[in-house]
This record gives C-alpha cells, structure tokens and sequence, in this order.
C-alpha cells in the first residue's frame, strides 16, 4: 500500500526528526519550569508580578515546545497542521477566557467577597 | 471566469492520473493532530472550570492547594516527562537512520520516564488523600483532581500505547503504518508535556503562591 | 470513592433486578410485546430468505462510506420517527391535562391528561436528546457522509475504519437510549440536564445515567467522524479541486466538523464530570460544598450552541445544492456564501451564554453576548439573499426537492426573526424558559428537516438509481407544513401567554383551545408520516419507471457527484477526474464533454470490509449499559474488550485490495451498461418536468456571464 514512497522511513515527517530541535527544546523548556518553580518557592516577586513571571514562563516554555518539538512551522509538510492550531488557539482562550469572566461577573454580584481580593483564591 | 475561453477539447485534462498517489502517511498524521487538538479542547474545558471552582469558596472548608502542593516535587516529575518526551524524540532521531536497535531502546527509556511519572503522581495522590484532600472534600479539590488524573490517564494510554508499538516495530519492522502511528505517538507524547506546563504552572504553582 | 446507591446492589447484576422492568405499565408493556413482535418477524424474514449472509458481508461489515452513510439515514429516520412518537405524546398529555380540574386517568395513575409528571418528564428529555443527537445528527452526518467524498472526486473518506468505527458507536447511543424505555428509566431532566437535579440527592434512579452515557457514547461517534470529514476534505480532493472550487455543500460540512471538532470535547467533559459528581461523590455541580451549578450550564452551552450550528450548517449547505440545479444558475455570491458559513461557525462559538441571559452575571457580560448573538443575523441574511438571488431570474422548476428547500427558507425566516428577539436580553427575560423558546427553535430544526427532505429527494436518485415519487413527495410537503403551522403558531402564542417547557400540566384554561390546535396539528403530521411512508412504498414499487439512466438524474445538477455512474458503483469513479471548473459537472456539460469517458483505467486500492468496527461498537454499548446500572466487573470487562480489540486490529492492520486496470474498465463497462440499460416504456429523460435539458447547449457559449448559466438568462442580463 505504499504510494509513491517505498520506503516509509524516508518520508519527509520521518526526515524532519532532529536531535539539535529536541534538545533545545527540552532545555529551554526546562530552564523556564526550573525558573518558574524556584520564583514561586522562594516567593521571589510581589504577588501579581510573580503570577506575571510565571506566566511568562509557561507562554515560553509552550511556544518553545511547539515549534522545536512539535514542527509547527510553515514548510510544506507541517502547514496544515499549524493552520488547524491556528485555528484552534482562539477557541481555547474563548472557552477559558470567556467562562473566566462570565463567572468572576457572576461572582462579584452573588458571592460575599472580600473587597480588593483578586479573582482567584 | 472558465466560461469566457474558448477551450480547446484536446487541451482539457478531464481524467487524473496521480490521484492515486495520495499520501497515507500524511494524512494519518493530520488527522492524529486534529485529535490531539480536540484533546487540547478537553483540557481547555476542564481548565475553564478549574477556574470557576479555585475561588476561596470553592474549597469549602477543606485545604487549599496552597496546603498541599510541594513545588519542587512536582518539578521532579515534570522533568521526569520532559526527559520521557525527549527520550521519545532520540527514537524518532534513530527511527530517521533505520536503527531498529535505537528506536526500541529510546522508547523503552521514554516508557521507564513515563512509568516514573505515573509513580510520582501516584505517590503524589496518596499523600494528599492522608493529609485529607480528597475529590470529595469540595469543589475545587474536585476540579483540581480531574485535572491532574486526567493528564496522568493520557500518560497511562500513551505507556500503553508505546507497549503495543515494540510489539508491532518487532513483528513488522518499520512498515508504513509503524512509521504512521510512531509519527502520531511523537505528536500525543509531545502534547502531553505541553499540556503539562499549563498544569504544573497554572494548577501547581499559582495554587502554592495564592 | 464510589457512590453508595439507594436501594439494592449486588456484585454480579449490580443495580439490575427484574422489579426494574415496567411490565405492568400500559404503555410500554404492549409496545414491549409489539417491539419483540416486529423483531421477531424481521428475524424470521432475514432468515427465510436467506438474507444474514448478505446482510453482514455488504452492511454490517462494511467501510464504504454510500453504505455507511445510508445506514446513518436509516439510524436518524428510525429516531426522527421515535421522536415523533414522544412528541405527540407531549402534545395529547397537554391538550388532556389543560384546565383546572382533576382530569387524570385513573388506569395509569396520572392526575392530570394520561401521564404520571415523572414519566411525561421522561418523555420530554427523550425527545429533545432524541431529536438534536440521535435524528438530525446521523441524518445530516449521513447525507455528508455520502455526499462530501462523492463532491471532492475521492474514492472513500480518510479513513472508512473509523467512519464505521463512528458509526457503530452512535448506533450504541441509539441502543442505549432504545433500551431505557424497558429496563429501568430515562432522564427526566430535560434533554440539557439541569443542575443540580441530576445529583444522586434528587436523581437516584439510572435515569440520569442512561442520558450521561448516551450522550458520552454520540459524543464519541460523532468526535470520530467529524476528524475523518476534515482529513478527507483536506487530503482526499480530486487534482484540480482547488478550495476555491469545492461545492458550497462540502464547504459546509467543512465548517460543521471543525464546529464539531471543537466543540464535543466540552460536552465530554461537562458529562463526565456529572458522571464524576454521581459515581464518584465530587462536587463540581453540588449547590454546597464549593461546587457550583451554573458552571454546568455553562459547559454544557459551551458546546449546545456550536451544536445546534453543527447541524444547521450542512442545511444551509444542502440547501446551497438544491436551489442552483433547480434554479438552473450557479449559486449566486460563492464568496460570500463561504464566508457567511464560516462566519456562523466563528460566532457559535462566542454566543453560548444567552441560552442562560437570567444567570445574574449582569449587564457587561449579557450585552456583550447579545451583540454576538445578533452578529450571527448578519451571516444568515447572507446566505439567504444569495438564495434569493440565485433563484432570481433563473429557470425555476418547483420539483419535490425544491418545494422543500423553499420551505425551508421560510421556517429560517420566522425562526430567524424570533432568534432576532430573543438574543435581546431584555426580551428574553420575559420569555425566558417558555414556550415561546421552544417554538423558535423548533422553527430552526424544522428548517433542518426540511432541507433533509430535500436532500434526500434530491440525491435519493444518486445513490438508487431511482427517483422518489413526486407528487407523493409533495403531498407530504403540504401536510408537514400543515402540522408545522398548526402545532407551532400557537406555541408562539402560548409562550407570549406564559406558558413555560415542560408542563406535564399547563393549569390555565385560557390556553385550552391552542393545544386543541396543536393537537390537530400533531394529527396533521401523523398523516405527513404515512405520506412519507406511503411515498417510499409507491416510489420502489414504480422504480423501474422511474429509472435514472444518466450520470446526472436531475439534467440540471452542477457538483462532481453527478458525474459518476446512477447508482454510485463502490469505487465511487472509475477514474478520478480532473476538475476543471467550480461547478465542474455544469462546467462539463457546458463545453459537451459530459459523455465523455475515460480513455484509459489504472489499478486502484480499496479496504476489506471489517468487523472490527462493529464489535467494538458493541462492547461501547456494554461499557455504556454496564455502567448505567454499576455492574462493575462487567464495565472493566467492555472496556478491556474494546481496548483488546483496538489492539488485535491495530496489529493486523489492513492490507486492503487491488483491482487492476483491465478490471476496472470491466467493471466501468458493467455498470455503464446497467445505468443506460432502457426500461420498456419510452420515458422523458433528463431532468425535471420544463425541458430542462435543452437549457444547455453543448457548444461553448462565450457570451454567458458566468459558470453554467443557461444562455437566454445570460443574454437577458
């Protein structure tokens, strides 16, 4: 059943395998976790600026994990894929977002809260 | 438009020739990455409602994360399915040569990774329910526990999953659809740490500072 | 961990015990006796004459998308037609109960009407579930199932395992929820559930069990088609069809299976984590304990709305085929019309909170969902001023499948209109929950329906190589929009006059005389039912006069599904064409190459049919009834069955065959042979009454406008 490539091991997703990417990938990756980690137990920032670091942390280390791990570029073999995550990136920052805001509304006018307490906890 | 030219009859290809040249390997692997998309709109809807359940209410009267997370070991485990998934990517680096040999040793250390991850998260659980933070205590503890077996039940399949694939790479070396379900292993396992980080930042960590 | 359950449990049977089988209830226990009748029967034939053998080589077994997709109709028709069932049901319960008085009938323990408030409960929930996942969605899954490989110029969807793998596993939610009426109980929550009435506190029997697994079980099935749809269309399409030319129906079903991609993961997980609440004791939908109901609601609309656009959108889509070919014009604005479909499936996504306005998040959150809410207006009004100009000036034949794509039209009108009103917040929270909402969106489905009528007219002759009967098609038109006025304007009106869902007694006897219209409404519909039924009788009985002969039934048609032979042989097209233009059909016609045929044939690769599929199917069904009444030895059995299962056929892989060049052109020959094979009575061919087929000169004309416009609309303009 093989059409067009007899041998299944040179097709191009095979081919685009790299040790470099993976590596840096795991290490960026890593050292963004390690930092996050060592932030948030030595309580090294004021609240809102650690929340604001870690953040940061999680953002690099996904987009890290993406393109090096997961080719998510646009060369020919990848594009339909990074097109379906495109499309998909939106939906999950609606679903979280949205549903975030609709209850932090919700519970700003049904829960007794403690004035300038923040959204969570 | 079409209609305006003339078209010559000779000229018109009406029949394809190459039609039958489609790529099954591609087309496995785009629609792997729809459902590990689909996947990630599971996530997403269980993250939406960690977050409606992680207000101080939601943890009624029982412990807040801030009470039983441990930072760092929750990083040892997250290093373990790191190096689990870059494991699983030297497999991938051996299965471009043909390295049998490699592939089969690269994916039985990305199963031992895995395996150690579900262990530590095991352990994990079990020291939470003896300190009392149980799925039953309240709903944020709720939400909280489905969110992280939820990640740990995908880990678990993936093991499964890298069990069959020896079998299979052993009986039928590395025939068209090995090399296809290998390719969409690679993109599940990936996920799964990218996942993960959403986890370990927003559920471990922002639990243990708030 | 687990759940103590009210009442007995034992190790082997779990929940199960006979006292939960309602034999001495007057309405199943004889329709228990009428359904083993019938099964009985339809056994006892299959095997008479022979039939099991055929029936599990060419169906049970099969992955060939034309058989999978026929079975889906099968599966949403049989449903549609259950919950027709439930639906008068509904309606007489209303017109006995309505009014003051004790007007109960005694024999089935009801104080008012004919129904106890628990079993007309249970009703209500089965039709509504029964109606959204279990009849539009097989049939519109169905009909794309059939159509959309057959526009693309493939010989099969992405992957024909997992569209039988999907189909098996929605025809065990159709189990499922079929066997509810005889062991045990359904939900009598609504077919959305209510929190936190699902709870074991206030739920303890399996009713609610039964509708979480259903739901988890079609959530699944449909999950894996709409993964197969866009693989195929992304990687499947003929050379030559660009994204520019794909038919406006594929375009569709494109855009309902990223809406369905996206959005049944929430409705798993909204379930299972009721499922977590009720098996598990965890509090995510509690009232106490830090749970919270709303964010029910709000996961279940999370997916409710983009599903209720998953359906309607390969309506329009249908529709989209049905108005050009009898309109004899291209469709008018393909641009736009593609837009506006994927602008109704972007804004479904952020417009699930007005199914819950009365929430209390206040007035920023509320306003903005209402803006959403009316933004979908725009993308509608599109599609339907395309519509409309598509049929301006062109060539119109009013056949059966028409007349139903212009019904369709106006139920989108009224039902949009009243959708206009509701996204108002403050319009919606005086109608809030009543009838009036009820009425709106049965306007929509119906539009639904009725674009399925018309697809099924309209392709029926594709897939059989026969023509339904037209006038029987249209008699039954006639009598369904009767039923639609009479049941449907006065659910407008008594929702205006307060009357909320779900009322197993409307205690007002102000609104007596509208459910009288409703009744007769309901009776218009049942007559609508034995057209439908009487159509298809006369219709195969006739088939051999009206026998299609040629590619393209209708003489009219445009996309690449009319190209290949009446009915589609299995390889779907002896060779794949090379698509030239966007309607490519009309283009071909056009420019006289219709009749053309391949010169030459090329060995092509197909799938062995499987049954895997169906097994695995089966133990989904197990897994789904075995853990409704907590019989846990067997719910980790199913589930290691079906694990095992996937493994076995995993290992195996399939090979699939080859037919080579000289047998296919064999095979082309055959079935061109038996497509223009002449019946004895001399018949007019090609198309519909209006001598359709002399629309189309087969010389090039260069001076019309655009793709297969007829010549004298062209010059007119």
């Amino acid at each position: 059943m093989s059409h067009g490539h007899s041998n299944p091991i040179h097709h191009p997703e095979v081919q685009m395998a790299s040790r470099r990417n993976y590596l840096t990938g795991f290490v960026i990756a890593s050292l963004l976790m390690f930092a996050a980690t060592w932030l948030v137990s030595a309580q090294a920032l004021a609240p809102f600026g650690l929340l604001l670091a870690i953040m940061g942390c999680a953002g690099f280390a996904v987009i890290a994990q993406v393109y090096f791990l997961l080719h998510i570029d646009i060369s020919e073999h990848n594009i339909w894929n990074t097109v379906a995550l495109v499309m998909f990136i939106p939906l999950f920052v609606i679903t979280i977002g949205l549903t975030w805001w609709m209850f932090s509304q919700l519970y700003l006018r049904t829960m007794p809260m403690i004035p300038g307490m923040p959204g969570m906890h | 438009m079409h209609s305006e030219e003339t078209v010559d009859p000779s000229q018109v290809i009406l029949w394809s020739d190459d039609y039958e040249g489609h790529d099954p390997i591609s087309t496995r692997t785009f629609g792997f990455w729809m459902y590990v998309l689909s996947d990630g709109m599971l996530f997403a809807t269980l993250f939406a409602a960690y977050g409606v359940l992680s207000y101080s209410h939601s943890y009624y009267t029982g412990p807040t994360p801030a009470q039983f997370v441990a930072p760092w070991y929750t990083f040892i485990q997250t290093m373990a399915l790191f190096l689990s998934v870059l494991a699983y990517g030297f497999a991938m680096t051996a299965l471009k040569n043909g390295n049998k040999a490699g592939v089969i040793n690269a994916i039985i250390a990305a199963m031992v990774l895995g395996g150690v991850f579900i262990g530590l998260d095991i352990h994990d659980v079990l020291r939470m329910i003896r300190i009392g933070a149980t799925p039953e205590t309240s709903g944020g503890l709720s939400a909280f526990y489905a969110l992280t077996q939820v990640h740990a039940a995908h880990i678990f399949v993936g093991l499964l999953w890298m069990l069959v694939m020896l079998y299979q790479i052993l009986r039928q070396g590395f025939s068209e659809d090995v090399v296809g379900r290998l390719l969409s292993l690679r993109m599940f396992w990936q996920f799964q740490a990218v996942m993960w980080v959403f986890i370990y930042v927003f559920v471990y960590l922002w639990g243990y500072m708030s | 961990m687990l759940v103590n359950v009210p009442g007995p449990w034992s190790p082997l049977l779990g929940r199960l015990a006979l006292s939960e089988i309602p034999y001495k209830n007057l309405i199943l226990a004889p329709l228990f006796v009428v359904i083993v009748l019938v099964a009985i029967a339809l056994i006892a034939g299959i095997t008479y004459y022979g039939k099991w053998r055929y029936l599990w080589k060419e169906w049970f077994t099969t992955v060939d998308h034309k058989k999978l997709g026929i079975m889906y109709i099968i599966l949403g028709l049989v449903m549609l037609f259950r919950g027709f069932i439930d639906g008068l049901m509904i309606r007489t319960q209303q017109a006995l109960a309505v009014g003051p008085g004790n007007n109960g009938m005694k024999a089935m323990g009801a104080i008012h009407g004919y129904l106890t408030p628990f079993h007309f409960g249970q009703i209500y929930s089965a039709h509504g579930l029964i109606m959204i996942l279990l009849a539009a969605t097989p049939l519109l899954v169905g009909i794309m199932n059939i159509i959309v490989p057959l526009q693309i110029g493939a010989r099969d969807m992405a992957y024909p395992y997992l569209n039988a793998l999907g189909f098996w596993i929605t025809a065990a939610a159709v189990f499922l929820i079929m066997i509810s009426l005889f062991v045990g109980d359904f939900s009598h929550n609504g077919w959305f559930g209510y929190a936190p009435i699902f709870e074991m506190a206030y739920s303890p029997g399996v009713g609610v069990d039964y509708w979480i697994w259903t739901l988890e079980l079609i959530a699944l099935g449909t999950t894996l088609g709409s993964i197969n749809f866009l693989a195929t269309v992304v990687k499947m399409r003929a050379p030559g069809m660009t994204w520019g030319r794909l038919p406006v129906f594929t375009w569709s079903a494109v855009t309902a299976n990223i809406i369905a991609l996206t959005s049944f993961p929430c409705l798993q997980v909204a379930l299972a984590l009721v499922a977590a609440d009720r098996y598990l004791g965890t509090h995510f939908f509690t009232a106490g304990f830090g749970g919270n109901l709303m964010l029910y609601t709000n996961l279940f609309w999370l997916w409710g709305h983009p599903e209720v656009y998953f359906v309607i959108i390969p309506a329009f889509g249908m529709l989209s085929e049905i108005i050009p070919a009898f309109s004899e014009k291209p469709i008018f604005g393909y641009t736009a019309m593609v837009l506006a479909t994927f602008a109704i499936g972007g804004v479904s996504w952020i417009v699930w909170l007005h199914h819950f306005f009365t929430m209390g998040m206040g007035p920023y959150v509320s306003t903005e969902f209402s803006i959403a809410t009316m933004l979908v207006g725009i993308p509608t009004g599109v599609k339907v001023f395309n519509w409309a100009a598509t049929m301006y000036r062109g060539r119109l034949s009013f056949s059966a499948a028409m007349t139903w794509a212009i019904g369709a039209l106006f139920l989108l009108l009224i039902g949009g209109l009243s959708g206009m009103m509701l996204s108002i917040p403050a319009i919606n929270y005086m109608v809030h929950n009543s009838v009036f909402v009820v009425a709106h969106f049965h306007m929509m489905l119906l539009c639904i329906v009725y674009a399925v009528f018309g697809a099924v007219i309209f392709w029926f002759p594709k897939i059989y190589g026969f023509k339904l009967n037209e006038a029987w098609a249209k008699i039954m038109f006639w009598l369904f929009s009767g039923g639609t006025f009479l049941v449907f304007f006065p659910m407008f009106m008594l929702g205006f006059m307060g009357e909320t869902r779900r009322l197993d007694w409307p205690f007002n006897p102000q609104w007596a005389p509208w459910f009288d219209v409703q009744e007769v409404g309901i009776f218009v519909y049942v007559l609508s039912v034995l057209a439908f039924v009487w159509m298809l009788y006369v219709s195969i009985r006739d088939r051999s006069q009206n026998r299609v002969h040629s590619a393209d039934a209708w003489g009219t048609s445009r996309s690449l599904e009319w190209l290949t032979d009446t009915p589609v042989p299995f390889y779907n097209f002896a060779m794949v064409p090379h698509i030239n233009a966007r309607d490519e059909v009309a283009w071909r016609r056009e420019h006289g190459f219709l009749e053309s045929n391949p010169d030459h044939f090329k060995a092509i690769h197909m799938p062995n049919n499987t049954p895997m599929a169906l097994y695995i199917g089966a133990t989904t069904f197990v897994l789904g009834f075995a853990l409704t009444w907590r019989i846990w030895w067997l719910s980790i059995a199913a589930l290691v069955l079906s694990v095992l299962l996937m493994i076995f056929r995993s290992n195996r892989g399939d090979p699939g065959y080859v037919i080579s060049a000289r047998e296919m052109e064999e095979l082309d020959r055959e079935s061109k042979a038996h497509m223009q094979e002449k019946p004895a009575l001399p018949l007019p061919q090609g198309g519909f009454a209006g001598g359709t087929a002399t629309a189309y000169s087969p010389l090039p004309h260069n001076n019309s406008p655009s793709g297969g416009t007829p010549p004298s609309s062209g010059q007119a303009l």
